[in-house]
């Protein structure tokens, strides 16, 4: 077929199980079952199926070109201005070896699971809902995985998110179950905004949504990131540090990986897909993804290493000693994901990889093999293995693929999960020549080798109480799920659709391991080389590494498996569980039983201090908005609302005795003139006029020598006069500072001194900011009618000939100087003085003063300092 | 004597006096009407004398005669509701008149 038919493929391998989503969402509530199950496991199925063909066609480019990939551009989604030119988020999709090994993953692993829960949530009433939210899971890990850019991807990553929050508390009717939903769900969001960050950091720095682009342009990032004032690191080391913030909140590494066992609480099925095989992967297929960035910044590789290791530890130290088949293996996947990032963090891309795919298939196996369990003893939500036991005999299919899966995950040779670890011990090892020091790959390995022993103690704790000796249940007739009673006496077998998916993960958990076959033997790598050209590789070592490092990791690894298989098989092969009682007493046990207390903590740290500033914010709300705005508003004008009413006594007269008291008022208001006067400085003269009124008579002193240019009364309202030295009546300075404005400063005419504010000089106006500061001051000298500038401690510009010997300037009108920032010019003022007389006879004047500066005051051109007097 | 605008102001003011001075001490609506009537007819002589000596135009004149078409009509309606309260109350006078409250 052509290759467009292969690149089409890509689309609907995210629109198929998308449409199986709607169509479930919206009908699946009035359909039969088994049309709802055909709808979505039809569209999972067709999906693998084009996955399947593609990755064909994929395999058969490779043969020719090593960058084979295949592309599908849909649309231009949207496109972002930046100051460097317009970036597009695009809507398409690119499959290459990485994305689709994945690929096949997601849509293999999950149709197994889809046939699984067909049979498992067969008797649920939200069976519909259920697989509504399973196929919009299936489509929303398939945009992750196979988007071409990080928008794209995170709507994807944001998508997986919600569907692990919906199916987490697919059973809401329980709190405890909608409450593990939504610590999913918020833990989530904590990484999320970190991908955000670290998104928004590459796009500005690098340009491109694109991650083809990102990876080829990574080094563009090696630029320093700068904070204000210092420079912190490389923007790829923040920016890779922001994406690991949200790997650890997606795949449950330390410090959000709480989450992750208490979303035990959704179906096993769930449990299986989401939180095991794929969705918890993200974290790691992001790295891998951008691999090229991240080999770019040791400081963030070593984080991630060693965040990882320590996972691993931690995850494997709590699941010693819990009890309930999912929190072991909850734990488990925890760990799991630690030795997947400790791997990334070492540099060894593929070998992470290749754990997320031997771990998706062992995994997946474990997780529905304790699901068929908790199905056969009909427990619901968890089953504690203190009451099963003997199972072997009963579940003779279970048993089986549960123990390839459990020497799988140990880590015994010839089992996919040693191929992988081994790996990733290598990888740990031979990162030792990557860092500056090489300490860190020395920790990484034996915390990871520490934590591998841990693995095999548990995973084979967990094989040896639920398979081995007798079944503890089997007394109880009519047992129910509450504490203290065991489950149903007569466990049942499973039918095919939960049998079969086990059959083939738990093959997968054996061959898949063949792929990446050990270093050490020299035998080809089939799953190194094909990832050799999306991921990076890492740069030549810095110090001489010994021959035997392959060889150690094998030994190490094997060690490690052999030590937690043999302790596990002495103390718990055909046993009870009571010889845990002793340690679990001892106060470390009951250290690993709270589970290192890590909850608490986060209880302490985070939570209190946030409920603390909610009841705060709330008591703010109650008290401040609620009762002083809201309530004490309206009490308020309920107030005065009263007290008006009392003035109303509904009597006609009384309302007349008002109205005639107003009209006395306007008639008293009558009685005399209210003159006013503007001026407006026009054409180098001023313009006076003054309010008219009815009956008005005017008597004017434009010049402000007190008295009337004109003694008879006339009803010329306004007066234009243009005015000389002799008819000033003082002076005002015009300061200006840019860029604050414009400020009149009135002299005395008496010859007072004024101090200018220092506010209005701007910055650094002294001539000694160490010493005095004392600002300029001006006078009037009344003799000879010129402003008296004292410069005092400030700097001052002015016209040559115009300071004398101590700084003391003498200033006519017009003179403009410099102080400090600002500019101050000296600018006379003038007074009109208009006196009204009315109808009645009455009469009373009003005063105002100019300044005469045709910059003062923008469009009025005056300024009018003064008023009435 | 000569008789200018003063004293068609005083005699204005004066009736106007009257009426506020009866419209706000009787209690009889009919009474308290007349003063109303007598109070507008002291603007009526305001009008008309300061028309005598602004004779640009005949504003005061043509307002006189809407005061009187309109005191006309107030009368009218007046009077309707003093029957109408004389229904209802018995009485005509205003200080029973509190409906508007009660």
């Amino acid at each position: 077929m052509e290759q467009v038919f292969y690149e089409r493929a890509l689309m609907w391998i995210v629109l198929l199980p998308l449409a199986g989503a709607i169509i479930n969402g919206l009908a699946g509530r009035f359909a039969h079952k088994k049309l709802v199950g055909a709808v979505a496991v039809g569209t999972v199925a067709l999906a693998f199926v084009l996955a399947v063909l593609a990755f064909v066609h994929l395999v058969g480019m490779k043969g020719g070109d090593d960058g084979a990939r295949l592309t599908h551009h849909v649309y231009e989604w949207l496109s972002l201005g930046f100051p460097r030119g317009d970036v597009p988020v695009n809507v398409s999709f690119v499959m290459d070896s990485l994305s689709g090994v994945m690929t096949l993953v997601v849509t293999g692993i999950g149709l197994l699971i889809h046939i699984y829960s067909l049979e498992y949530m067969e008797d649920d009433p939200g069976f519909a809902r259920f697989f509504t939210y399973l196929n919009l899971f299936t489509a929303s890990m398939l945009l992750l995985v196979l988007a071409s850019n990080m928008p794209l991807m995170f709507v994807g990553w944001e998508g997986v998110g919600l569907c692990s929050y919906l199916l987490i508390g697919f059973w809401w009717e329980n709190p405890a179950y909608a409450a593990a939903g939504k610590k999913a769900f918020i833990y989530n969001r904590v990484g999320d905004f970190g991908v955000l960050i670290g998104m928004f950091l590459l796009v500005t720095t690098i340009g491109s949504f694109e991650l083809a682009d990102i990876n080829a342009n990574a080094r563009e990032a090696l630029q320093p990131f700068v904070l204000g004032r210092w420079e912190v690191a490389s923007v790829a080391t923040v920016a890779c540090l922001f994406l690991f913030l949200g790997c650890t909140g997606k795949s449950a590494q330390i410090p959000l990986f709480v989450w992750l066992p208490d979303a035990m609480a959704g179906p096993t099925p769930v449990s299986a897909l989401i939180h095991a095989a794929t969705m918890v992967t993200a974290g790691v297929y992001l790295c891998a993804r951008l691999s090229s960035l991240f080999i770019l910044s040791p400081t963030a590789m070593a984080v991630i290493a060693i965040v990882g290791a320590l996972t691993a530890l931690l995850a494997a130290s709590i699941a010693l000693v819990q009890n309930e088949i999912k929190k072991i293996l909850a734990y488990s996947t925890v760990s799991q994901l630690g030795f997947m990032f400790a791997a990334v963090g070492a540099g060894a891309f593929a070998a992470g990889i290749f754990h997320v795919f031997t771990h998706a298939f062992f995994k997946a196996c474990l997780f529905l093999g304790a699901g068929a369990v908790m199905h056969a003893v009909h427990a619901h939500g968890d089953a504690d293995i203190r009451k099963l036991g003997g199972l072997r005999k009963h579940l003779p299919t279970v048993h089986w693929t549960f123990l390839v899966s459990c020497l799988a995950i140990a880590g015994v040779p010839l089992f996919s999960g040693f191929f992988s670890k081994d790996e990733i011990l290598y990888g740990a090892l031979l990162s030792t020549g990557y860092f500056e020091s090489a300490w860190i790959g020395w920790f990484l390995f034996a915390v990871l080798a520490l934590a591998a022993t841990m693995t095999a103690f548990y995973m084979f704790r967990l094989y040896f109480l639920t398979f081995t000796g007798s079944y503890r249940s089997a007394g109880e007739e009519g047992a129910s799920h509450g504490d203290g009673h065991g489950y149903a006496p007569h466990p049942h077998r499973p039918h095919g659709r939960i049998a079969w998916p086990l059959i083939v993960l738990g093959t997968g958990a054996v061959v898949v391991g063949y792929l990446g076959l050990p270093h050490a033997l020299h035998l080809p790598n089939v799953w190194g080389h094909w990832l050799e050209t999306t991921l990076a590789a890492l740069p030549p070592a810095k110090r001489e590494l010994p021959e035997w490092l392959p060889w150690a990791a094998m030994a190490g690894g094997t060690l490690a498996m052999l030590v937690g298989i043999g302790l596990a098989w002495t103390r718990y092969k055909d046993k009870t569980p009571e010889i845990d009682e002793a340690f679990a007493g001892t106060s470390f046990g009951r250290l690993l039983m709270d589970k290192w207390r890590v909850d608490e903590l986060y209880e302490l740290l985070v939570i209190r201090p946030s409920r603390w500033m909610a009841r705060f914010a709330g008591y703010i709300d109650k008290y401040f908005v609620d009762f002083l705005l809201t309530r004490a508003t309206a009490m308020g004008v309920q107030v005065s609302g009263w007290l008006f009413t009392r003035l109303q006594s509904g009597l006609v007269f009384a309302y007349g005795v008002v109205m005639v008291a107003g009209l006395v008022v306007l008639a008293w208001w009558f009685m005399y003139p209210h003159p006013e006067v503007e001026g407006a400085v026009q054409d180098g003269g001023v313009r006076w006029v003054a309010a008219r009124g009815l009956g008005y008579e005017y008597r004017w002193d434009v010049n402000g020598d007190g008295r009337f240019d004109v003694e008879e009364w006339t009803d010329q309202h306004d007066v234009t006069t243009r005015y000389e030295e002799q008819d000033y009546v003082g002076y005002a300075l015009v300061v200006e500072t840019p860029p604050r404005g414009q400020e009149v400063l009135r002299l005395d005419p008496e010859g007072r001194t004024r101090v200018i504010p220092e506010h209005l000089l701007g910055r650094g106006w002294e001539t000694d900011a160490e010493g005095n500061r004392r600002p300029p001051a001006a006078s009037v000298d009344p003799e000879s009618g010129k402003v008296v500038l004292r410069a005092n401690d400030a700097h001052v510009r002015a016209p040559a000939g115009a300071a004398d010997e101590d700084g003391v300037l003498r200033l006519s009108a017009g003179d403009t100087v410099q102080v400090g920032a600002a500019f101050m010019r000296v600018a006379p003022v003038a007074r009109a003085t208009v006196e009204v007389r009315n109808a009645f006879g009455n009469v009373r004047p009003a005063t105002e003063e100019i300044v005469l500066d045709p910059r003062v005051g923008g469009e009025r051109q005056a300024m009018l300092i003064g008023g009435d007097r | 004597m000569d008789i200018g605008l003063g004293e068609y102001l005083a005699l204005a003011s004066i009736l106007f006096g009257i009426g506020a001075v009866g419209f706000l001490t009787r209690r009889n609506v009919l009474i308290q009407l007349m003063s109303i009537e007598l109070m507008l007819n002291a603007v009526n002589v305001v009008l008309i004398a300061f028309n005598r000596y602004l004779p640009e135009n005949h504003t005061g004149q043509v307002f006189a005669f809407f005061v009187i078409a309109v005191a006309a009509a107030e009368a009218a309606v007046g009077l309707a509701i003093v029957i109408s309260l004389f229904r209802v109350k018995k009485t005509v006078q205003s200080d029973q008149a509190d409906l508007l409250k009660h």
